[in-house]
């Protein structure tokens, strides 16, 4: 190992020297290939050529590499020459080759050089030495050389025909086993019962397995390791190629190709159900809003709720409610001021936020469908959530809730885009499984698929129940959507709620989405069975009038409502006349208005106001209507402000007393009557004063102190010794310290300089004297202690106390005073 | 877009525009597999059920096909996950099997081990399985076959039943088709059933549900058990079939509360079956007397729950139901479903109309004011009785007999709920009453009166709310019913369809008291003849008493 990094130092000006050699245009390809290298600018070719090399660097351009460039990479490593670290484009070639076409492997020796991965002439290639860092310490899943692990092992491989028979003489179980460690990577761990599997066994005693326990590597606690030696494994790999199987071209999705006709307009259907499926649920929020938790986030109860109420199954609701939150459609109110009864929904008790749509709803509704679907998208495109993990268990195994933190994922956008960009690079129509398209990005860039595989699949159910996708393949206005948003994303992420600065209309997908979605209608049929059938999408206006006047019963590409008594008495409510209501469904309708429902609005109409009902602070009612008449008559009462509700019956808004009084000041002779309507009778009162209770009660209710004895007349007696020896002990304490600490003493307001104490503890330290210590405790109470300090450092007094032997730690900005005892 | 007749909803209701010109050939791409809920004038709406696209499988329709034809009619994308659930419930048809084994008698056999799997740990079919014969096959006791057959139903997983039906006891049975034929949609009817085996047949009242079942038994050619509402009901069946196969009386035995003849074919009360001694039902053994080929259930709406219970053991032999409205007030149509069978057959009133197969009929509610003394007996009545209190009110008499005199030449029914209002309709229209204490020879009498002409005007209780062939009433008046029910109505309905010699047109009047909970049981009880079709007109009571309406045919 020793040359090697010795070689790598002296490399490293040979790194800087190339760069500089580089012309610009060469130097500007480089910087788009790895443009973290220009954040922030390097100051001059050395800084880039530090960076270039560093391991964030390097292992950020590995990222965006794909598997077989990686796999190329990796025979780069194999192929190095022990002594010089250098490896040469013939070697590359000849390890890499012998599956796939050289031309494939130049190719993606090139892609290397270009990111000077790979560097320096072709004859004498160096790798990037934070190469070996950032990957894995096999490459191409290979162990290390024999000679290095074992001697025994090492003379085994070394006698290529021994070798070979000792492997083909592998029983069955144990060739199993290397064929799994052959395949990479080539290290696994023995079971920690302490006895060894049989083959695993044989293989070790044939020192065709080594086991490792070198130093350096964190002793495991699952056992030990064993290691394939790379002879072993080149051998077992005698068909598939010293690098395993190797696919220089991307694996392609064998998907059906689907009409991309039906692609769209099973698409814009779904898009169609996202956008409406969003607006009931927040409807059905808007009429019951839900508490946010404690811990944050829509309860499941709340969640199972809203799913119901728009007929849809719960992730899917979880995903709309988070869209539509990430859309910013949705957000938190504070419950006090809307006065709802959540409170009383939940026992739980006080909730103190709600969800609630936001006024951005509002604008939202008034956008056309392919515009608020288009808000919707680009706000799933860059929410840093994932909906898939509702529902799910989080570590503690509790459930994740929507829009609760555990669902936040910083990398879900990237995972969306990814998984789009893969759809879209098949043709149009492709309709691929999701474990082909996850397959795809797991060739595209290995190490950024690891790990990511939910992630990806949540953005491909995501893109499905949205309609980005249709029948699994990507729609044409999707295609549309992911260009856009491209450049827009990063700068506007949640830009993209309700007329965030966008022009209306403007953009390609909605106007392609426009096209395939069913044109909005102004009219309706009107049948006998009081049913209203919207033929379509309706237009906002004519949504707003069925809204009131009829119930909804069918929603989807047409709209299907009924009307009721109920709701042509809510439209009365609102305002509409009868001959509003006719007038409405006869400019509306398409086909006759049918008598059931005339007779339906004006028997409703006549009924309606029927009932009056209204607030009064008092009435008046007499049999004799000319008396009735007489006091409305009065211009003395017109301060009561008398109504006539009938011949009989006068209201004012005023409480009885003052209508009394006025009344009787009047000179009429009123008697008021009770909620029975029987009269009241009242006696004028004398005042008085709140009773009191005679002290003579008082004391006879209170009997003196008991009398103690015997035992626990003894236990009284010993707690107050205890206390007053406490209190002694107390007072023994220097005044400055009793003065520190807050304690009366006359006669002496001083108090000690820190400084000073500090040195007396210093001083007690190396004395190894008692010392009186006063603190403020992290209550903020003050006290005071004998203590013989050990240790005075890094902000901390360390002292024993030797009465408790125990250990005390003070803070050293506590302590208020410190005196020597005498 | 295509511009297609179909809007597909994502509630699984499909919308379609009758007026469009694809329509037709819509309605039968989509009838396989979609449920007819609703045909009002201008818009019909079907449903997708579970149900309905399992019969589409059993019926050979893929899922496929089933999407193709809603995409082809579709006006608007349809949504992709509506899609997705079509072809995933499908797919669930004929995971499993029931099927004759030659050594173990009847088996559940699954072509999908797992699901077979799922569904015998399944508590709702403890009991019903018998021993686990293989990994794929499960013994099950023949008398359970209509009680698993229901349960997999609810679990989702409905069984393919391939273990075929008995023959019965043979017996010569054919049409008598002299002067007459076969209605082509009768036979569409019968050949529906007889293709699914057992099942139900929806039809309008008076389009002739009896031949529906005359043919069926001609088709089966066996041994056939009637069950009937009541006994008049039974001899019009017996009547019929008299004239129009080849069975004479001999061979058909009535088994009702009067006598109890058992032969060929016997046609039963469902309310002698359901009579019970000593808490025992005592008349079970009619469904064992004799190896029935068929078994015909008519006006199956109204099957009574104990027979639900006996037909589940008769899973092997045929079964053919019989109803105009099955709309159940107590919500068990699913029973009727998965007991009897799936509907077979079902064909819009109006289409029948147009064929003119039923009468035209033209409805009208008419609305009395109550008196200021009616109304304030009403206002103050308890809850409970204001229905009767509104429906029974005096004001309805003269308005009855002013909608009487305007139909001077025609047979006259006045069909109310309440005894005595219709004693004092009998009074006031000088008419006899037929009612549940009525004799059935007195019944019979005034029936063959009425029928005969010599008698123009019939006061008739609940007891003709079914099944009375009185071709010749072309006007009936309601005054009152079974509050809300919907299936009464369309069944009062029925009593006039019957089609008239010289093709005119039937009336249905029902009166009602304006603003009280009567015109609310009205608008309730409206909606499933609204629902096919027939539009009520409104008129005010003062028209029918005032000047005469204008004559509408």
């Amino acid at each position: 190992m020793l040359p090697r990094r010795l070689a790598l130092r002296t490399m490293a000006t040979a790194f800087a020297d190339q760069l500089r050699s580089l012309t610009d245009d060469a130097l500007g390809a480089l910087l788009q290939l790895r443009p973290d290298l220009v954040v922030p600018v390097p100051s001059d070719v050395s800084a880039l050529a530090v960076r270039a090399q560093s391991r964030g660097s390097v292992a950020r351009c590995l990222d965006a590499l794909d598997e077989f460039t990686l796999a190329v990479l990796d025979a780069a490593r194999l192929s190095r020459a022990e002594e010089t670290a250098l490896t040469s484009v013939a070697a590359v070639v000849e390890l890499a080759a012998a599956t796939v076409a050289p031309q494939d492997v130049r190719v993606a020796i090139d892609r290397l050089r270009a990111r000077f991965l790979l560097h320096g002439p072709e004859d004498a290639l160096q790798i990037v030495g934070a190469v070996d860092e950032v990957t894995s310490p096999y490459p191409a899943g290979l162990g290390r050389p024999a000679d290095y692990l074992d001697p025994q092992a090492a003379a085994l491989c070394a006698d290529r025909a021994k070798l070979r028979r000792a492997v083909l003489a592998a029983p069955p179980g144990a060739r199993a086993v290397l064929d799994r460690l052959a395949a990479g990577p080539p290290v696994g761990a023995l079971s920690s019962g302490g006895t060894v599997a049989e083959p695993v066994q044989w293989l070790i005693d044939q020192h065709i397995l080594v086991p490792v326990s070198e130093a350096g590597r964190a002793p495991r606690a699952d056992g030990e390791l064993v290691e394939l030696p790379r002879e072993v494994g080149l051998l077992l790999r005698r068909d598939s190629g010293p690098l395993g199987p190797l696919r220089p071209l991307p694996p392609t999705p064998e998907g059906p190709v689907r009409e991309s006709k039906s692609v769209d307009s099973a698409g814009a259907g779904q898009a169609m159900e996202a956008v409406r499926h969003v607006e009931t649920l927040l409807e059905a929020l808007s009429a019951e809003p839900a508490a946010v938790l404690k811990t944050g986030g829509l309860g499941v109860r709340d969640l199972k709720r809203l799913a119901r109420s728009a007929n849809l199954d719960e992730p899917s609701a979880a995903l709309l409610i988070e869209v539509a939150y990430a859309a910013g459609l949705l957000g938190e109110a504070d419950a006090a001021g809307t006065g709802r009864g959540v409170t009383a929904s939940r026992a739980s008790g006080l909730v103190d936020e709600i969800f609630l749509p936001t006024g951005g709803y509002d604008l939202w509704r008034a956008l056309s469908i392919a515009q608020r679907w288009e808000a919707l998208a680009n706000s799933w495109l860059a929410m840093t959530r994932q909906p898939g993990l509702i529902g799910q268990r989080d570590d503690r195994d509790r459930p994740i809730n929507p829009l609760a933190p555990d669902a936040e994922r910083a990398g879900a956008p990237q995972a969306r885009k990814e998984a789009l960009a893969a759809l879209a690079a098949l043709g149009p129509g492709t309709a691929p499984r999701a474990d082909e398209v996850l397959e795809l990005l797991a060739w595209q860039a290995p190490r950024r698929a690891r790990g990511r595989e939910a992630a990806h699949r949540d953005a491909l159910a995501g893109a499905a129940a949205l309609g980005v996708t249709g029948l699994g393949a990507l729609t044409s206005y999707g295609r549309l959507l992911r260009n856009e948003d491209v450049p827009g994303a990063d700068a506007d992420p949640l830009g993209a709620g309700p007329g965030g600065g966008r022009v209306p209309g403007a953009s390609d997908t909605v106007r392609t989405l426009d096209a395939l979605l069913p044109a909005p209608v102004d009219h309706v049929l009107v049948q006998a069975d009081l049913s209203v059938v919207v033929p379509g999408p309706p237009e906002p206006e004519l949504a707003a009038e069925l809204d009131v006047v009829a119930e909804p019963e069918s929603a989807g590409g047409a709209s299907v409502y009924r009307v009721t008594s109920g709701s042509v008495r809510r439209a009365l409510d609102v305002g509409y006349s009868a001959a509003d209501l006719h007038a409405l469904f006869q400019r509306r309708s398409r086909t006759p208005v049918p008598q059931a429902l005339t007779y339906l609005i004006d028997d409703s109409a006549r009924k309606h106001g029927g009932l009056r009902a209204g607030s009064a602070g008092s009435y008046l009612r007499s049999d004799d209507e000319a008396l009735i008449a007489e006091v409305l008559a009065d211009k003395r009462l017109g301060t009561l402000a008398l109504r006539r509700l009938a011949p009989t019956v006068l209201c004012s808004p005023v409480q009885i007393a003052r209508l009394l009084g006025a009344l009787r000041d009047a000179g009429f002779a009123p008697v008021a009557e009770d909620a029975g309507g029987s009269a009241v009778l009242a006696r004028p009162k004398v005042r008085r004063a709140v009773t009191r209770t005679p002290v003579s009660s008082r004391l006879g209710e209170q009997p003196g102190p008991p009398i103690l004895a015997g035992p626990r007349l003894a236990g009284v007696v010993e707690q107050i010794r205890r206390g007053d020896v406490a209190t002694r002990a107390a007072r023994r304490a220097p005044v400055t310290v009793r003065a520190a600490n807050g304690q009366q003493v006359p006669g002496l307001t001083s108090v000690q300089a820190h400084t000073q104490a500090m040195a007396v503890l210093q001083q007690a330290v190396r004395d190894k004297a008692r010392v009186w210590v006063g603190y403020v405790d992290s209550h903020g109470a003050t006290l005071s202690r004998l203590v013989r300090p050990v240790s005075l450092s890094a902000g901390y007094l360390r002292a024993e106390d030797e009465r408790t032997e125990t250990l005390h730690t003070f803070a050293l900005h506590r302590i208020t005073a410190a005196v020597v005892e005498d | 877009m295509t511009g297609g007749p179909l809007i597909v909803q994502s509630d699984k209701t499909l919308l379609l525009e009758v007026d469009h010109p694809d329509a037709q050939a819509c309605r039968m791409a989509i009838a396989p597999f979609a449920e007819l809920e609703r045909s009002p004038e201008h818009v019909h709406t079907y449903r997708l059920t579970p149900l309905g696209l399992w019969n589409a499988r059993a019926a050979g329709h893929d899922a496929e096909s089933v999407v193709d034809s809603l995409i082809k009619f579709s006006r608007y994308p349809v949504p992709h996950a509506l899609l997705v659930d079509v072809a995933e419930t499908m797919d669930r048809y004929g995971r499993l099997q029931l099927i004759n084994d030659p050594s173990h008698g009847l088996v559940l056999r699954g072509l999908d081990r797992i699901v077979l799997v799922e569904v015998a740990k399944s508590k709702k079919l403890a009991g019903m399985l018998g021993a686990r014969l293989d990994d794929e096959t499960i013994a099950v006791h023949a008398s359970e076959r209509g009680r698993l057959k229901q349960a997999l139903l609810k679990l989702g997983w409905p069984a393919e039943d391939l273990a075929g039906y008995v023959d019965g006891e043979a017996h010569e049975i054919d049409l008598a088709q002299d002067g007459w034929t076969l209605r082509s949609y009768q036979q569409e009817a019968v050949d529906g059933f007889w293709a699914g085996g057992s099942g139900v047949v929806v039809l309008p009242c008076g389009a002739g549900k009896t031949l529906v079942g005359a043919a069926a038994m001609a088709t089966a050619k066996a041994t056939t058990l009637i069950l009937v509402t009541n006994t008049v009901a039974g001899r019009q069946w017996k009547r019929e079939l008299v004239a129009r196969t080849s069975l004479t009386e001999d061979e058909i035995g009535e088994y009702s509360g009067e006598r109890k003849e058992i032969r060929p074919v016997t046609i039963a009360t469902y309310q002698v079956l359901t009579s019970r001694r000593g808490g025992a039902f005592t008349h079970l053994d009619l469904f064992g007397a004799r190896d029935w080929g068929l078994v015909i259930y008519d006006e199956v709406h109204l099957l009574p729950a104990p027979i639900f219970r006996f037909t589940a053991d008769l899973q092997a032999r045929r079964r053919l139901g019989l109803t105009a409205t099955l709309v159940r007030e107590d919500g068990r149509e699913g029973d009727v479903f998965s007991l009897i069978g799936p509907k077979r057959y079902d064909a819009p009133w109006k289409d029948i109309e147009a064929q003119g197969w039923i009468a035209p009929a033209q409805c009208t509610e008419v609305r009395v004011t109550l008196t200021d003394a009616e109304r304030m007996t009403y206002a103050v009545t308890e809850a409970e009785e204001r229905y009767r209190v509104a429906a029974t009110a005096r004001t309805k008499l003269p308005v009855v007999r002013a909608l009487v005199e305007k139909h001077p030449t025609e047979q006259v029914l006045v069909i109310g709920g309440y005894i005595d209002q219709l004693h004092q309709l009998g009074e006031y229209l000088d008419a006899p009453i037929v009612q549940g204490s009525t004799t059935n020879k007195e019944r019979e009498r005034l029936f063959d009166e009425f029928r005969s002409g010599s008698l123009k005007t019939l006061v008739i209780s609940k007891v003709g709310n079914f099944s009375i062939d009185l071709p010749e009433a072309a006007v009936a008046i309601q005054v009152s019913g079974t509050f809300g029910s919907r299936q009464e109505e369309a069944q009062r309905l029925g009593r006039v369809l019957r089609p008239k010699a010289d093709g005119r047109q039937a009336h249905f009047y029902t009166v009602v008291s304006r603003d009280t909970i009567d015109t609310e049981y009205a608008a309730h009880r409206q909606r499933f003849l609204a629902e096919q079709g027939y539009a009520y007109t409104i008129v005010d009571a003062d028209d029918v008493l005032g000047p005469p309406l204008p004559q509408v045919d």
